[in-house]
């Protein structure tokens, strides 16, 4: 048995049943809505009525029924249209370009909730992609922490979208049938999902759901799910930021090999590739060489940046809601040339520390004439701070280390090391021998160059070249001030520092190197070693006068003693 | 720019004109009206109607008489008015001029 309810359009008498009854109400309310203050608007209405009133008479006689039922109610909204259909809207200037404007409302929003649904409520408001939002929040929470409170306040007053009404308001979408309709069907189908989940994960345990115990157990475990879900997206937030910016410093990285590699120089990104150099290094060319090695590492590099650039641009795209069509292909492509890039750097890395295996020295004695000198160093005239430079087929390698020794013979002697690393003996060997360091002296002045050179082809291999001069007793150097990065730790009989021995004359005595003109030598002095001698001073002077107190008192008491034994 | 913004008010532009043209040759019930411009395809639903019919009706274009009906209540028949013929003829040589100039720029040589 249904109820009917009767209605009278345009004079005539219709039975609707009630869902039927519902569904036209709603209708023709929202079709009055729409035609409300369009001029004309009473008599619009009482056309449309009159021709429901017309299409429901000739329904119910084609199809021999006396009720009105749901499927003539939309048999109508097909026939002549849905609301928003109706407006008469000929002149744009006069009506809004967008669809009546509904107040929208704050909602969390509980269907895209990452913790509490509380930046997607606010995306959703501001009809911003929820992302951002979070972003906002994290970049908030990590420099002031005012990201946090906020949020916890914001969960705790914003109420939460539960009814479909609040879910579109939520949006800003306008409360009306079509869109009630759209949405209960995207739940409906949502609850479907769900629910055929929930009956394949009970089979059997049914039966149990409505006693108390059971309650107050699964309560418990809600609670227990909610906060151990917050720990883990929190922990799943913090290894996200910590992986970006792994992620980032890879990237300049990767950048920067691509600059070395191709020998790029990107204006305004100069700390990137350098003009070339990177890392003090000038060119991958220098260590990787022109052949194969280096191809490898420029197609690795590039092949491995595809990966996050195409990544970046699916995200853009995606932010900007214009999703790329192949966004999955695209990923899959930058995926795999990462793995692969990834293959090669590493090959090239390993072939590259392998050619470090084991290292050779070259020794090399040059006799020098006289007893006294003047030592100067050839500087290079562009300063640049790095350790290596490739000049036309030559590699130019800026690490000599210079040492004056005492010399136990009468000759004085120029000992030159030449050290180099390669992947075998004969490698490491034969790359020791090819050093071209030339040395000049002219009178007493003996000149000696900041920098090495080696064949192109030899490539850097750690190569270093350290220089000892040895000077028998009595004779003089002076240390010019160009050797100031020359000389490594050269001793002397005050243990100065070389950057303070530069400038003065010094004589090779029995006890070692003794400057002839420092003026004030005791200032050379380590002063941390003065205050460290002086503190012990103090404290022997302490101790002093402490054990002469106590003697004082030792003579006293035997004295005393002594007074005592003398009235007995 | 919005196409489909701009292809309604093609549509509605022309409907006008299309209304005055099917009245032109004889009154016409509302739902006849209907039933010739669906075959056109120039409308989907009619809803769209009603109003545009009581806004020429109104501006003196169009006049009407009631209609008693055997199934259903009484009917509005539609026609033209005095003005509403000149002003069809207004527009159809407007329309004419319009389409041959617009055949003329759009079709290739």
């Amino acid at each position: 048995m249904n109820k009917t309810i009767n209605i009278n359009l345009s004079g005539i008498v219709f039975h609707l049943d009630e869902q039927a009854y519902e569904a036209f109400k709603t209708y023709l309310s929202q079709v009055k809505q729409a035609l409300s203050g369009q001029e004309g608007g009473t008599e619009i209405i009482a056309d449309i009525e009159a021709r429901i009133a017309e299409l429901f008479s000739q329904r119910l006689e084609s199809f021999k029924r006396s009720v009105v039922i749901t499927s003539d109610i939309f048999f109508i909204i097909d026939t002549l249209g849905r609301p928003e259909e109706f407006k008469d809207d000929v002149e744009p200037e006069h009506t809004d370009p967008e669809t009546p404007k509904t107040q929208r409302r704050f909602f969390r929003n509980s269907e895209e909730q990452f913790i509490g649904g509380v930046a997607s409520g606010i995306g959703a408001y501001f009809g911003i992609e929820t992302v951002w939002i979070r972003i906002i929040f994290l970049v908030l929470l990590f420099f002031t922490g005012i990201g946090l409170i906020t949020y916890i306040i914001l969960w705790a007053a914003i109420p939460e979208a539960k009814t479909t009404a609040q879910k579109l308001q939520m949006k800003g979408e306008p409360v009306n049938l079509s869109n009630i309709e759209k949405s209960v069907k995207e739940e409906l189908d949502g609850v479907k999902d769900r629910f055929s989940k929930f009956r394949d994960d009970n089979k059997g345990s049914a039966g149990k759901i409505n006693s108390a115990a059971h309650r107050f157990f699964s309560f418990i475990l809600n609670i227990i799910e909610g906060i151990a879900r917050f720990i883990f997206k929190f922990l799943s937030i913090i290894l996200i930021i910590i992986a970006s910016f792994i992620g980032f410093f890879v990237f300049v990285g990767l950048l920067g090999m691509v600059g070395s590699s191709w020998n790029i120089n990107i204006t305004g990104f100069d700390f990137i590739s350098y003009g070339g150099h990177i890392l003090g290094l000038n060119g991958a060319e220098a260590i990787l060489g022109s052949g194969l090695l280096l191809n490898l590492i420029r197609i690795g590099t590039l092949l491995t940046l595809l990966f996050p650039i195409f990544g970046l641009i699916v995200l853009l795209a995606k932010s900007f809601k214009r999703p790329i069509p192949n966004a999955k292909r695209l990923t899959l492509v930058g995926g795999i040339s990462f793995i692969i890039g990834l293959i090669l750097i590493i090959y090239s890395g390993i072939t590259v520390a392998s050619s470090f295996d084991v290292k050779a020295t070259e020794m090399e004695t040059i006799a020098l004439k006289g007893h006294q000198f003047d030592l100067q160093a050839d500087l290079l005239e562009d300063s640049d701070p790095f350790l290596f430079e490739i000049d036309d087929d030559k590699l130019r390698i800026e690490n000599v280390k210079l040492n004056v020794k005492k010399s136990f013979d009468s000759i004085v002697t120029l000992v030159i090391k030449h050290q180099a690393y390669g992947k075998n003996n004969s490698d490491a060997r034969n790359r020791a021998q090819r050093f071209d360091y030339p040395i000049d002296q002219t009178g007493s002045i003996l000149s000696l160059n900041e920098y090495f050179t080696v064949p192109k082809d030899a490539l850097y291999r750690g190569q270093e070249l350290k220089a000892t001069l040895y000077l028998p007793v009595g004779s003089i150097i002076f240390l010019d001030p160009s050797v100031e990065n020359l000389i490594d730790n050269v001793e002397n009989i005050y243990d100065m520092a070389d950057r303070e021995m530069i400038g003065h004359t010094w004589e090779m005595r029995n006890t070692g190197l003794t400057c002839l003109d420092c003026q004030d030598v005791q200032k050379y002095y380590n002063e941390d070693e003065v205050s460290e001698a002086e503190d012990a001073i103090e404290k022997v002077n302490e101790e002093l006068k402490e054990s002469e107190n106590n003697i004082e008192q030792e003579i006293e008491r035997l004295e005393q003693k002594l007074r005592s034994l003398k009235y007995k | 720019m919005n196409i489909e913004n701009t292809k309604a008010q093609m549509r509605k532009g022309i409907l006008e004109y299309c209304i005055l043209g099917i009245l032109s040759s004889g009154d016409s019930y509302t739902s006849d009206i209907i039933e010739e411009l669906k075959k056109a395809k120039l409308i989907v639903v009619e809803g769209t109607l009603y109003p545009l019919l009581t806004r020429l009706k109104n501006a003196g274009l169009l006049k009407y008489r009631w209609e008693e009906s055997n199934s259903g209540p009484p009917r509005k028949y539609y026609s033209l008015s005095e003005n509403g013929l000149s002003f069809q003829r207004d527009l159809k040589q407007t329309w004419e001029g319009l389409s041959e100039a617009v055949n003329h720029l759009t079709t290739p040589k």
